[in-house]
């Protein structure tokens, strides 16, 4: 609980830091880019400190890759 | 202009040898010296033998728009959307390449410097820094690179020479004793840490002052960073021997523990940790500057550093997400990473020239 109010806290800290200068300009698209980033943060973060079972990031690269580099070490076997 | 800023020749220079030496100075011994045994540093030689046409591959990529990122002229070559794909792709590879690093960095300070300390706490002082740098920009993070480097390069020389009194040269033999495969077989990730980790710098080249002059000092700073990266391995097979390099996640810090001068200069190996955290937070710094910026450049954003906050806190979670485990990250990243890196550094320069010949034939045809 303690960590996803933590979570809160640091994503307003960012949106009171930057937010005003990007409104204050105008930037509209820029404005989304940033809330896209900091929610796609927040799920992540809350994910993290529920302790949800995730796969590692790095699975992804396994799955492409495993085939080339099975190949590549076989042929040096 | 998102970015303003301007580097010389020979800064470029510096910061290619920093970040190819990068993190490779504390983890590559061990990668090659699993499949080559005490063969590693003829590796790490054939390593530097593929990566330097790897780098020149890069430069000539650089040469096509020579005012222009990769992410730019991704667009002008591969067309709006498959361009913007394919730069989404690159950017997500870099981005990746920084969480992997920053967690190296926290891995390497858990279980060596600070046992008792949580990972999170390390990595957000170190992602602190990182985010500060971006936000500043290429031309002040270089400039840091330049006032550092001379005390990395001191700090380098003193580490080597207070360990050749422990070299022993019958650790290194026989040479090739087991035939040329294993010893290629460990030249792949030597080939890919070092070297192939350069494509960073297609998002550096339009902010070089003197473009003429890029590709010979690109080269001369892989070249210097592998020559380093040789005697390292070397040293540490000299040392350690063969077994206890391979056996050892970190076995350059494990062989700065060795360093034994007339029974007064002891235990300095944190020599080794200072030299490596300058080296990968280069790295680590560059690889996130060039997410940011090649992020705004692709989707046409007008300011690159407000996207440093929100993206840092990402990288910060994803390194933790990386990995469950210090063994799973090992294996995954000494076995399946440097095809990564290869496909990014040899695939996509390869198409981008592919495509642009056919372009430039087409269009005098018609």
């Amino acid at each position: 609980m303690w960590a996803i109010a933590g979570i809160i806290a640091v994503i307003i800290a960012i949106i009171m830091f930057e937010a005003p200068s990007l409104r204050r300009k105008q930037l509209r698209k820029e404005l989304w880019v940033f809330s896209i980033l900091l929610l796609i943060g927040f799920g992540l973060g809350v994910a993290i400190s529920l302790h949800m079972k995730l796969p590692p990031a790095l699975d992804w690269i396994i799955v492409i890759y495993k085939p080339l580099t099975d190949a590549l070490i076989g042929l040096l076997k | 202009m998102l970015e303003n800023g301007k580097i010389g020749v020979r800064q470029l220079t510096i910061l290619v040898i920093l970040i190819s030496i990068g993190d490779a100075i504390l983890v590559l011994p061990s990668i090659p010296a699993i499949e080559a045994k005490q063969d590693a540093w003829i590796s790490v030689v054939i390593g530097l033998a593929i990566g330097l046409p790897i780098v020149y591959l890069l430069t000539i990529v650089g040469k096509l728009y020579p005012g222009l990122t990769v992410v730019e002229y991704n667009e002008k070559i591969l067309g709006t959307w498959l361009g913007k794909a394919i730069s989404l792709f690159f950017l997500s590879y870099l981005f990746f390449s920084a969480a992997a690093h920053l967690r190296e960095s926290s891995d390497f300070m858990i279980t060596n410097i600070m046992p008792e300390t949580p990972i999170m706490a390390i990595n957000i002082l170190f992602l602190g820094i990182i985010v500060m740098g971006a936000r500043l920009g290429l031309e002040t993070l270089t400039r840091t690179a330049e006032i550092l480097f001379p005390w990395f390069i001191l700090l380098l020389l003193m580490f080597i020479l207070f360990l050749i009194p422990q070299a022993d040269i019958k650790n290194m033999l026989p040479v090739l004793g087991e035939g040329i495969k294993p010893v290629i077989r460990g030249s792949i990730a030597s080939a890919a840490f070092p070297f192939a980790e350069l494509v960073v710098f297609l998002m550096v080249f339009p902010y070089v002052n003197q473009t003429n002059r890029i590709r010979r000092s690109f080269l001369l700073g892989a070249l210097l960073g592998g020559i380093v990266l040789i005697a390292i391995v070397a040293l540490s097979i000299l040392v350690l021997g063969a077994d206890l390099v391979a056996r050892n996640i970190y076995p350059s810090f494990f062989m700065a523990k060795k360093i034994s001068i007339g029974n007064f200069l002891e235990r300095v190996e944190a020599i080794l940790a200072i030299i490596w955290f300058i080296s990968i937070y280069f790295k680590i710094t560059l690889y996130y500057y060039a997410f940011n910026l090649g992020l705004a450049q692709t989707l046409k954003l007008r300011e690159y550093r407000f996207l440093t906050l929100p993206s840092g806190m990402i990288l910060l979670l994803l390194s933790l997400m990386v990995a469950p485990n210090i063994t799973y990250y090992n294996e995954v990243i000494s076995k399946y990473w440097p095809n990564l890196d290869f496909t990014y550094s040899i695939l996509l320069p390869l198409l981008l020239l592919g495509v642009y010949a056919l372009r430039k034939k087409f269009k005098r045809n018609m």
